[in-house]
Order: structure tokens, then C-alpha cells, then sequence
């Protein structure tokens, strides 16, 4: 069957003579809004702002100087305003004042940029992971808390409507008692032949790009859009999936701690990373299994970037198996309890999302927007973000380490082992320095 | 035709007040006796239908990219798709090498160029029959690392030489009657200049005794007797769209799609008239600009979108812009009025859209098609989905109907299929030319 839509007249072209029809919706406060990481995520939470009529652009910040002219100009197409344009976060927030900044760059940069903001008097929508290290994610929660800013990580399914109803279906008991979640997302995928390395294209800041990161040569399999495959820039499928799913798990069990934490993953279909003068590959693993032990149920992580979706009825979500059936959370495809008595119906709930991307941002930046008003901790507060966070990073210094990780949850550290506790940072090129926490 | 960008971008599109209504699509298949009463019918409504002024040729050779009148659309009409049992006739296959070359038809030949043992290899067949008329070859690297590789550019036919262009800037010269080398160079390397990032897909363009290509910051000629250079541009990036003649300009000029913008040309001295800057996340303008009464059409995906252009003034002259259609890869076809193309990024989701003109309000949109490759003959729209499934459907803004549908091809397309001498060709990308045979 097809699936085909008529758009409404309305819908297409934006005319040099037609009137900006954002700003329509107006409440009474706008926000100086910057935006660091002027990409396809970050615009998409632009919009979002801009549509919720609450959001003066002042300011975007990019180092590639095209997707600055880009973005830019549709900012002004949709919304009327110019803002200015910066390829260096600092200079930013030294001109310009800004009340809210949305940060939506690779994850190696999220501290600093997520710091510079705090420091500079602004709230912070902040995309998930709240930091490439476990030590930069508590230096922000550490700083937002101590300069009473709100920080709201993009965690758009703590939200979302089928999230909230299942959340509720599992937590009024629905599944019965829990004693397992597994959480997983599957792709399609094969071997992985190396990219030719490039002179960075004239309109990138290649350097600045890396930032603290290690400086490798450039080549276009990372910009634009493939950082997250890099272990320098990111963590892979587990510090992106893995963090929404984590945190739904998270937000059933009431944010519970994990007594330890075991993972394991590799290259065996993608083939050993290859980094060279003349070429390179990327380097987070193709697979990857993470096992969470918790005082009352087992939690587990799953993705494989080879077979698609196999025998299961979904590739994406988080089951809950219970002693009243299995619960199954997904995107697209709702949530649905499969009874344990087969005699019962199968229960289902279709998802409401906002496409083409299938998010939730604009219940989250409305979420993000009251906290501001009235002072209350937003849905997917930076703590909530922290721990999800945590948990994917964990799993990836346990992989790394070969070994498991017990969690400290008070004092924030691992438990008996001072390799996997020097993991916890990393070491930033200079001129970078790595975040003093509080 | 250009490249496909590898990697796993995933697609935007601006959502802001975009009002969609889902609807189920009614298929409809002819089947067995019912199809010749239907066949016979819609044919004669096709006759009465075509609009006054529109030649109706027997055959046409569609000797270029994008066809005779470089628009994409055939205007042949001697051709029926009410295939027997839902399924066409399928004349001949021929394996032509790797690639994304599309093919070229004159005087009873096809002409395409696909990568074969270390070798660019371009293929003369028959019409008819698909026997191999000739075959050249030229030593070059599939380069397979960032997509299936091969060759991405189509060759043009002119008389009875045939030019043929390399991703790494080769440029051969070819009699079309037994495939003799008149000349052959790397142009790239002789003007200096580099390659884009996924190598050269431009068709060359033929203007009187130039021969147009797209390389450096705005093209580069050479005579097409002799292959000297006549003028050539700055070492910058160029895009992937095949250079465009102007029609009626004075004096003479072309659009050529440089990575950041499209540049007008003087053919005669190769300088720039104007450039309307034109970005991209990846410098990949690739869809040719598309000419029409006086306007100018840009579209390029990776972020960019669509605009229609003044071109009456020195200058193009903003008419209305739209992030609603992105042509990633595919030029849109115009056709009464309305623009017929491929939205969007080809390995996260495509969708078949039409687009009003002279509005740019979309009239529909079809999201699951997967689509592959278009054409445009007779008022049908001809979709080559990407598992090679061959769609005909009316070219209308009421909507996708389709008429008929046949698995023609396996493997992935991602290659426009060319209807010509009542013929249908399609090719995969690894390499299977098929003629689907839609003479009576």
C-alpha cells in the first residue's frame, strides 16, 4: 500500500513579498535565543522554538560557514529575524545577550559549549548526551545547578505522547511486575570501506570542528552528519539511541541506579577501523551488548548495524517482559503489551510524533519553556539527562575496558578501579581545557 | 547523472504549517481480456488529449542526457504500456558494467558506459536486439568507497561522433560507427583544475563547435572536432548538474552548476554573466536548472530546496523559494505547468512530488515509492523505482494513478529510464540494461 499525502495550498513557497507568519502565535515573552550547532538536529529544535512563537533568533553559530548561509536564511524566510552569524561559540556569547541557547553540536563539544552558555546567564536546551565524557556531563549539572539555570536535555521522549501513556500503562501495573527490559535498536549494514581523506572544504573550520578532540585529518564520511560513528566526536549507537532508551527504562524503574554495569561490542562485519594519511574508516563498534544489573531486574542493550530487523516484529524500542506479558515501547510503531495468556488482547497505542524526523520537540521546548516561567524542573531535567547519560557512557568505558564497572551513584565514581575511574575524563587538546566540575 | 551521497544523512524538510492528508492509493492492474478494450481507450482519450503544437514523431533518438529538447520528456506516442498479464515484453538484457550512466539512443543504437575489470567501458548495442555493436575501454578505478562506483556521467551523441566522459575527468571522443578514438585527454588534468568529490557525472553539452563541460568553478569548452581547449574556468569545485543552454539569450549562454552556485557562462568567451549563489551541505548542485518562459528553476537537496528565478533583468530575480522539493540527485521534469520530481535523500526515503510552477505549492506527494529514476513521455510519467520496478502513470497535479507497474530490472536503480524508438530502457546500477519493448 501507498502511503501518499496532499499537502494544502498553504504548504509550499515562501514568497519574498509574503509576511513572516511565525512570530503570528506570540505570547507575551520572547527569549534571545542563540543556536550552537546549526545542523540538521539543531535546526530541526529551531524550528520548533521559532513555531512556538516565544523566540527571537539572535544568533547562530557554526564552523561550517554554507550551513551558517543556510539555515540563516531560512530563519528569516521563517520568522523575519537576521540573526547574526559566528563561527566561534565564545565570540558569541560575548557579543551577543542571549537568554536562551540551544545546543545542538557533536557530542565532544556539548560541555563547553553547554558551560560557556551557563556562564553566559542562559538557559540551555541541550541535545542528548549531556557529554562525551561522564566528568563533562557533571560539570554541567554541577554549573546549571549552582547559577539556578535550567537545562533541558533534548530527551523528546520523556514527552512524547505514547511515551506518557505507556509509561503510565507500565506503571499502573499493566505488565505486571518487571523483571527484565532490554532495550535494542537493529539496522542493516555489511562491511565498511574506508573513505579518501580531504583537504577540509574552504567553508569549514576544521580545527575548530575537532575542538578538544583529537585533530585527524578531515574526510566528508564525518562532516556533515556522520560524527556520531567516531569515537572522538561521539559514542557511537549507545551514547545516541542508547540514551533515549536508557532513559525510558530509567523513568519506569524512578530513576534507580545500576549496581553494575558490564558491555561488550565490536567490528567483526564492519572490519577494523582504519585511520591513515590517505584514508579512514569509522570506529565505533557494529554491535554491542550492555548488561545493567539493578537491586530488583536485569537491563540490557542491544544494536547491530548488520541483519535488519530478523524475525521480531519491530527493530527499535525498549520490552519490558513482566509477569503480565511484554510491554514494547518503540517510535513509529506505538507501544503494544502482548498478554503472557495468549487468550488476551493484544493491546496497542499508536505513536503521535511530528514527522518527516518522528520527534517530539515542540512538547518538549514548551515543556523547557514553562520550566523558565515558573521556576519548575522541566521533564528531561539535565539531571534526568545525566543519568541516562551515565549509564551509555559506562557501557562504553566497560566495552572499552573489557571488564565490568560497579557505580557509585553518591560519590560518582566507579567502585575499586582506578583505570576505569581515570575513563571518566579525557584529555583535551590544547588549548581546551576539561571542565572543573562544580 | 550525478552521485548519490553514501552516507546515512538523514533528510529534513521544513514541516512548519505543512498540512498533509493521507490517503490510501486504489492500484490498478489491466489484466488479460479487459486490456484490450482499456488499451484501445486510452489511446484514443491519449490522441485527442495531446495538446495542439506537440509534434508526435514515430521514433525520436533521444541522442542526449535529458533528451532531444533537454527537458527529459519524450514526445513520442507510438508506444503502449497495456502489457499482457501485467507484464511487458522484455526484448533484450545486456550486462553493461557498474555504474549510473543513463543511456543515449541514435539511429537504431544505444549507447551507455558502465565499469568492467579495471575498465571504463562504453557500450554500443543495437537497438533491436542488444548485440554488442562495439565496445572501448579505458583503464580507470571503479572506486567503489563511498558507493557502488563506476561511471556516473551519460554520453552524448552528435552527428556520428559520440562523447563520453570519466569521473576523473577523462573525456574521449568516439566515432559512433565502430567506436575509433577521433581524440581522448583527461580534461581535468589539461585545465587544471579538480575533481569534485564524486567525480565528474556532467554530460558534456554540444553548442555548435563546442563542446561544454562541467568542471572547475564554471565549466570548461573544448572544440568537439579536435578536443583543444577553448577556454576554461578557476580550480574551484563543480557541482554534478550537466550544463543547460539558455534558450533565446544574447549572446549565447549556458548555466553550469559550480558547488556553490549556478553561473551563467558566456559560451563564446566562458566568462561568468552572473552567479546565483546556491549552497548545500555537501557542494552537490545536481540537478540540471530547468528554462521556461522567460524563468529560471533551481533545486538541490542536502538542505537546500527549490526557487524559480527571473532571468529578464542582467540578474535572476528572486520569484519564490521553497524547502518543499529537493532534487538530491534527479532533475524535476516541467510538464504543463508542473514540475515532476524526486524529493529528498534517495537512501533514507524519496518521494515522488509534483509542484506547481509558477506557485511552488506542492500538489501531491507520493512518500513510499522508493523512487529510482523518471521520465516524462506522451502525458505519462514514467517511474523506475529503486528495486526496478517500471511505474506509468498519467503526468497530472490530480495525483499518482498509476496505470500500469512491472518488476523490470533487480538490483538497485538509481539510473533515469529513457523511452525511445517505442522502447523503454532501464539499468541497475550493477550494471543490467533491459529494453522493454512498447511498440504494438
Amino acid at each position: 500500500m501507498q502511503r501518499r499525502s496532499f499537502l494544502a495550498g498553504t504548504a509550499a513557497a515562501a514568497t519574498l513579498a509574503s509576511a513572516p507568519n511565525i512570530h503570528a502565535a506570540s505570547k507575551d515573552k520572547t527569549y534571545r535565543t542563540a543556536l550552537i550547532g546549526a545542523g540538521w538536529w539543531g535546526m530541526n529544535i529551531l524550528r520548533e522554538a521559532m513555531a512556538g512563537g516565544q523566540t527571537k533568533v539572535v544568533a547562530l553559530c557554526d564552523v561550517d560557514s554554507d550551513r551558517l548561509e543556510i539555515n540563516a536564511e531560512e530563519v528569516t524566510d521563517l520568522s523575519g529575524d537576521t540573526p547574526r552569524t559566528y563561527s566561534d561559540y565564545r565570540e558569541l556569547f560575548e557579543k551577543e545577550d542571549v537568554e536562551v541557547a540551544i545546543i545542538a553540536t557533536p557530542d565532544h563539544w556539548h560541555a563547553l559549549n553547554a558551560l560557556a552558555a551557563i556562564e553566559a546567564g542562559a538557559h540551555v536546551f541541550i541535545e542528548k548526551p549531556t557529554g562525551h565524557t561522564i566528568g563533562e556531563s557533571q560539570a554541567v549539572l554541577a554549573a546549571s545547578r549552582a547559577a539556578n539555570r535550567l537545562v533541558q536535555v533534548g530527551l523528546h521522549r520523556r514527552i512524547g505522547p505514547h511515551h506518557v501513556s505507556g509509561m503510565k500503562f507500565l506503571k499502573d501495573g499493566g505488565a505486571g511486575e518487571i523483571g527484565l527490559v532490554r532495550m535494542f535498536v537493529h539496522s542493516r549494514g555489511g562491511a565498511e570501506k574506508p573513505t579518501r581523506n580531504s583537504e577540509p572544504p574552504e567553508n569549514l573550520d576544521w580545527e575548530m570542528y575537532c575542538g578538544p578532540a583529537p585533530l585527524r585529518p578531515y574526510c566528508r564520511r564525518i562532516h556533515p552528519g556522520g560524527f556520531r560513528h567516531f569515537l572522538d566526536f561521539a559514542n557511537g549507537t549507545l551514547g545516541d539511541w542508547g540514551v533515549h532508551w536508557l532513559d525510558q527504562m530509567l523513568w519506569w524503574s524512578d530513576q534507580q541506579s545500576p549496581h553494575s554495569v558490564h558491555s561488550t561490542g565490536g567490528r567483526p562485519i564492519a572490519g577494523a577501523p582504519v585511520l591513515n594519511d590517505e584514508e579512514q574508516t569509522t570506529d565505533a563498534p557494529d554491535h554491542q551488548t550492555a548488561t545493567y544489573e539493578f537491586d530488583s531486574f536485569t537491563a540490557t542493550w542491544e544494536h547491530r548495524k548488520f541483519a535488519g530487523q530478523g524475525p521480531e516484529q519491530t527493530s527499535i524500542g525498549c520490552y519490558f517482559f513482566g509477569t503480565q506479558g511484554t510491554f514494547h515501547i518503540g517510535w513509529r510503531d506505538g507501544w503494544t503489551f502482548y498478554p503472557a495468556d495468549s487468550k488476551k488482547q493484544v493491546i496497542h497505542q499508536d505513536a503521535q510524533l511530528q514527522e518527516p524526523d518522528g520527534h517530539n520537540l515542540k512538547l518538549l521546548y514548551a515543556d523547557f519553556l514553562r520550566g523558565i516561567e515558573t521556576g519548575s524542573r522541566p521533564v528531561a531535567d539535565i539531571e534526568v539527562g545525566h543519568q541516562a547519560t551515565t549509564l551509555a557512557l559506562l557501557g562504553m568505558l566497560s566495552m572499552k575496558l573489557g571488564r565490568s564497572v560497579r557505580w557509585d551513584p553518591d560519590t560518582q565514581s566507579i567502585i575499586g578501579d582506578e583505570e576505569a575511574n581515570g575513563m571518566l575524563r579525557r584529555k583535551y587538546r590544547q588549548p581546551w581545557t576539561y571542565p572543573e566540575i562544580g | 547523472m550525478p552521485l548519490p551521497h553514501p552516507l546515512l544523512l538523514r533528510h529534513k524538510l521544513a514541516s512548519v504549517s505543512r498540512h498533509c492528508v493521507a490517503a490510501v492509493t486504489r492500484r490498478r492492474r489491466v489484466h488479460g481480456l479487459a486490456s484490450v478494450a482499456t488499451s484501445v481507450f486510452s489511446r484514443t482519450l491519449l490522441v485527442f488529449a495531446l495538446p495542439i503544437g506537440v509534434s508526435c514523431s514515430v521514433a525520436e533518438d533521444w541522442y542526449r542526457w535529458r533528451g532531444p529538447n533537454g527537458d527529459g520528456i519524450s514526445t513520442e506516442t507510438e508506444w503502449n504500456c497495456d502489457w499482457k498479464n501485467g507484464q511487458p515484453t522484455i526484448a533484450w538484457s545486456h550486462s553493461v558494467g557498474t555504474g549510473f550512466s543513463s543511456v543515449v539512443v541514435k539511429d537504431g543504437r544505444v549507447f551507455t558506459l558502465g565499469h568492467v575489470d579495471d575498465q571504463d567501458v562504453v557500450y554500443c548495442l543495437n537497438v533491436a536486439d542488444g548485440e554488442v555493436r562495439w565496445t572501448f575501454g579505458y583503464p580507470a578505478e571503479l572506486d567503489a568507497r563511498d558507493f557502488e562506483g563506476g561511471p556516473i556521467s551519460t554520453p552524448t551523441v552528435d552527428g556520428d561522433r559520440v562523447y563520453v566522459m570519466g569521473r576523473a575527468g577523462e573525456l574521449f571522443c568516439l566515432q559512433t560507427s565502430d567506436g575509433t578514438k577521433v581524440w581522448g585527454k583527461n580534461v581535468a588534468e589539461e585545465a587544471d583544475v579538480r575533481l569534485p568529490g564524486w567525480g565528474c557525472s556532467a554530460a558534456p553539452l554540444v553548442i555548435g563547435d563546442k563542446l561544454l563541460l562541467n568542471l572547475g568553478e564554471s565549466g570548461v569548452a573544448v572544440d568537439k572536432h579536435s578536443g583543444e581547449l577553448s577556454w576554461s574556468s578557476d580550480d574551484r569545485e563543480c557541482g554534478y548538474a550537466s550544463p543547460v543552454l539558455i534558450p533565446d539569450s544574447d549572446p549565447t549562454a549556458a548555466v553550469i552548476a559550480s558547488g556553490r552556485a549556478y553561473i551563467g557562462v558566456d559560451i563564446q568567451s566562458g566568462k561568468q554573466l552572473w552567479a546565483e549563489r546556491w549552497l548545500t551541505s555537501f557542494n552537490c548542485n545536481a540537478a540540471d536548472p530547468i528554462f521556461h518562459d522567460g524563468k529560471m528553476f533551481l533545486c538541490s537537496g542536502y538542505n537546500r530546496g527549490a526557487a524559480l528565478f527571473d532571468l529578464n533583468d542582467a540578474t535572476p530575480s528572486l520569484i519564490w523559494k521553497s524547502k518543499e522539493m529537493k532534487n538530491q540527485i534527479h532533475s524535476s521534469i516541467l510538464y504543463q505547468g508542473h514540475l515532476y520530481g524526486i524529493d529528498g535523500d534517495m537512501e533514507t526515503g524519496a518521494r515522488l512530488r509534483c509542484m506547481d510552477w509558477a506557485t511552488g505549492e506542492i500538489r501531491w506527494s507520493v512518500d513510499d515509492l522508493r523512487p529510482g529514476g523518471l521520465a516524462l513521455a506522451g502525458g505519462r510519467l514514467l517511474l523506475l523505482t529503486e528495486p526496478g520496478e517500471l511505474m506509468i502513470a498519467p503526468a497530472t497535479p490530480d495525483g499518482w494513478d498509476p496505470i500500469t507497474e512491472a518488476k523490470v530490472l533487480d538490483g538497485k536503480s538509481w539510473t533515469a529510464p529513457v523511452l525511445s524508438d517505442g522502447r523503454i530502457f532501464c539499468r541497475s546500477i550493477q550494471g543490467q540494461l533491459v529494453c522493454v519493448d512498447c511498440r504494438d
